[in-house]
């Protein structure tokens, strides 16, 4: 008989979380300008 | 892409593990500049020497570069860690990209793409397992291939595999398929794209509804123009949406038959499977969308993203082996590259039809 899927182990993080997280917290320094403008 | 887990485990052991990511880092950097140093040297010398020579995006070079690293001298093992980090930055450029898009195009490319996708995955899901029947596939590689082949490549396939009891052979095999049909539509999407003169939103919305793994689906769009680069990740980002959907009906289906656990929360199972970064890229456009950043901010946020997705595009490249590719079986590499034709050429004349009836 098939067991019912777990949930996640509670101590993982995705990736995902990480990346928009950093994401953010530049888009947050950008806004308070409290990073020089960027440039390509 | 692949949905990496990081366990939270003790200071030293993060620490460490922090360490071990710079050479690889380095290496990213030192290639992704190395093909935008190229791209700007061709164009400074053409220019000065009133040479005519089309502008190679720096996107080509330092996959290329990186291809030629690791097929050759290969990746050391040192740098590999840093290395692996490609798709982390692929996901921050692509939620920094938001600031480019204003919430309405969101809604509205959002929505024609996902149009265009809810057709294109009937008929290549449907295609696929017509294939691997054909090609006499194991049930489960087919539904592999097919749910990478429909929705996003190696991640979708990731996230399949223990929801559908897959063996880790028919993974490897599904895994390799796709990221070498991805290597081969990086070189032909834009070729195909200029000889049939299209836009740059039908280009970009053909290379994200079309090549299979974000991070090439990114590449091939910034191959034809900057542009067409911003458009196939929005397109992509839409297909990437729908992975839970499409990973819980095969979970149900191979539940159903006795061969994979019984999915009991179905709500908890897609937040779980929900690529959480298509929200960071909605909640920047909202920002934009509603003044947050002034002009010199937006700016600054796009060329964040261009260099996070510098590191993308060198990673691209360095994590391409082609004789660990080549080392697959035949069968699944026809099923992928005859479906991967397939789904070319349908979403084609979906982005065609688009483009004339809902105004792209």
């Amino acid at each position: 008989m098939p067991k019912a899927n777990s949930a996640a182990p509670a101590r993982s993080i995705s990736l995902d979380v990480y990346a928009v997280s950093l994401a953010l917290l530049l888009a947050l320094l950008v806004r308070l300008n409290l990073i020089p403008p960027v440039k390509w | 892409m692949a949905t990496v887990t990081v366990s939270a485990r003790g200071p030293t052991s993060i620490g460490r593990r922090i360490v071990a990511l710079i050479p690889g880092l380095l290496l990213l950097a030192a290639v992704g500049y190395a093909g935008k140093l190229i791209e700007h040297s061709i164009a400074v010398y053409t220019k000065s020497h009133h040479i005519t020579f089309p502008n190679i995006e720096y996107v080509l070079w330092a996959i290329v570069i990186g291809l030629l690293i690791a097929n050759t001298t290969g990746v050391p093992q040192v740098f590999q860690p840093g290395v692996a980090t490609y798709e982390f930055w692929l996901k921050a450029g692509i939620v920094l990209l938001g600031s480019r898009f204003l919430l309405g195009d969101v809604l509205h490319l959002g929505g024609i793409s996902l149009l265009l996708v809810a057709v294109a995955l009937t008929l290549s899901l449907t295609f696929m397992h017509l294939l691997g029947r054909t090609f006499n596939l194991k049930p489960k590689l087919t539904s592999l291939l097919a749910i990478g082949s429909a929705i996003c490549g190696v991640s979708a396939i990731i996230a399949a595999k223990p929801s559908i009891n897959a063996d880790d052979e028919d993974a490897s095999y599904a895994i390799a398929a796709i990221l070498a049909l991805g290597a081969i539509s990086l070189f032909t999407f834009p070729l195909i794209g200029h000889s049939l003169h299209l836009s740059d939103k039908a280009y970009g919305l053909w290379a994200g509804l079309a090549v299979d793994n974000t991070a090439e689906a990114t590449a091939a769009g910034a191959l034809y123009s900057d542009a067409a680069g911003k458009v196939a990740v929005l397109a992509k980002t839409t297909r990437n949406a729908l992975i839970g959907f499409v990973v819980l009906a095969y979970a149900i289906y191979w539940s159903s038959r006795g061969e994979a656990q019984v999915i009991g929360n179905k709500a908890a199972f897609l937040w779980r499977k929900f690529p959480k970064f298509v929200l960071g890229f909605l909640l920047i456009s909202l920002l934009a969308t509603l003044g947050f950043f002034t002009k010199p901010q937006l700016t600054s946020l796009a060329n964040l993203s261009r260099w996070a997705f510098l590191l993308t595009f060198a990673g691209v490249g360095l994590r391409t082996n082609l004789r660990e590719l080549g080392k697959q079986g035949w069968r699944p590499f026809a099923v992928g590259a005859i479906g991967e034709v397939f789904i070319a050429l349908v979403t084609l004349g979906l982005v065609y039809g688009a483009d004339r009836f809902l105004h792209l």
